[in-house]
């Protein structure tokens, strides 16, 4: 039985090793057809886009959302601008009140566009806790940045870190 | 001269009409912490910013004194182990990492193998484990990483290991493979096993 197996193996081993010829001319057809068949594929993906506008809306929806609190260069001096973005469709009014505004409601409105707030903050260098003021009485910590972890007065708080020079 | 710098500091705190929000006992306890910190040249500015954080959540008075009190405490033990050159800023990081269960110890040690400003480091620190991250491991990351590491590969690295624990990491191990990723070699100096390796998309 082992014997016949060796035999197999020995043929198929013998098979493998034989040499294949390939047409010299295979190189060019070959990369001739990839070149002429890209545009059709990259073409073959609009159909997708133009089906589901939304995927792209949701996309850079998404994109802002993640980013934020996002630094968009230096302003005056070392202040950095900032911006605070909080997803919220229900809601009436949203206010960013924190360490650099006096924890003051009527400093920092924020404006909406289709149930997305936002506003921009002048930030210098240093750890500001804040939180967002919804409808005037709910308090909500920053879904997308780091949560204070020493609430002292019962409602969730946020953090943000402005790093400064050589950062 | 203490006397006229305590005078004056008196004044300043008295004069500012944001702390107008507090009714006056609340107010008056609170002047005496900010006159009290600002005497031995710590920040009153973060003092007085608890003190507002508190009136407009509607804190009850005597939670707002203690918040400013504690704070009070907390930024005098930062600067003793971060050093009286140490800024507000580091000192408020410093008081967050402190809170999060760094011990002063690691903080003295943060001072002496980054150069400042210690902010992030220090944010960083203290927001990982506000992440899950033990403080012990997440304070030995952030010394690993500390003497090489701009500001703004502190924050990446957190980010990645917020998102690693988001995606059902255990959170000591995620920053410890994160930190070995990054090119910290030895992982018995962070502290922890790495275990699990952070899942990927």
């Amino acid at each position: 039985m082992f014997e016949q197996e060796d035999d197999i193996v020995e043929r198929m081993i013998r098979q493998l090793r034989r040499a294949v010829s390939i047409d010299p001319g295979l190189d060019a057809r070959v990369m001739s057809e990839i070149a002429h068949d890209a545009p059709p594929r990259a073409a073959g993906r609009r159909p997708l886009l133009r089906a589901m506008p939304w995927l792209a809306a949701a996309a850079v929806l998404a994109a802002v959302v993640l980013a934020r609190p996002w630094t968009r260069g230096a302003g005056n001096g070392s202040m950095d601008a900032f911006q605070f973005v909080l997803v919220a469709p229900q809601a009436a009014s949203v206010s960013l009140v924190g360490d650099f505004n006096d924890w003051d409601p009527a400093r920092s409105p924020m404006q909406t566009a289709h149930g997305v707030w936002a506003t921009v903050v002048p930030l210098a260098p240093g750890r500001y806790r804040y939180a967002f003021l919804v409808n005037g009485s709910e308090w909500r910590a920053d879904p997308g940045a780091p949560a204070a972890k020493d609430d002292e007065f019962g409602t969730p708080s946020s953090v943000v870190t402005v790093g400064g020079k050589g950062s | 001269m203490i006397l006229a710098a305590l005078l004056i500091a008196t004044q300043i705190a008295v004069q500012d009409p944001r702390l107008e929000r507090l009714d006056p006992e609340t107010r008056s306890l609170v002047v005496t912490v900010v006159d009290s910190a600002r005497a031995v040249g710590l920040p009153g500015e973060p003092l007085i910013q608890r003190a507002l954080e508190g009136a407009t959540k509607g804190a009850p008075g005597a939670r707002i004194v203690a918040a400013v009190r504690r704070l009070a405490t907390d930024l005098g033990t930062a600067r003793t182990a971060l050093g009286t050159r140490a800024s507000a800023p580091e000192l408020e990081a410093g008081v967050a990492a402190l809170r999060a269960g760094a011990t002063p110890q690691v903080l003295t040690r943060l001072r002496d193998v980054r150069r400042p400003p210690l902010t992030m480091a220090l944010s960083v620190l203290a927001d990982l484990v506000a992440s899950g991250v033990p403080a012990d491991s997440a304070s030995a990351v952030v010394l690993a990483l500390a003497p090489t590491a701009r500001d703004a590969d502190l924050v990446e690295f957190r980010r990645a290991v917020e998102r690693d624990i988001a995606l059902g990491a255990p959170p000591g191990g995620a920053a410890a493979v994160r930190a070995l990723n990054t090119g910290v070699r030895d992982a018995s100096a962070l502290g922890s096993q790495p275990g699990r390796p952070p899942r990927r998309p």
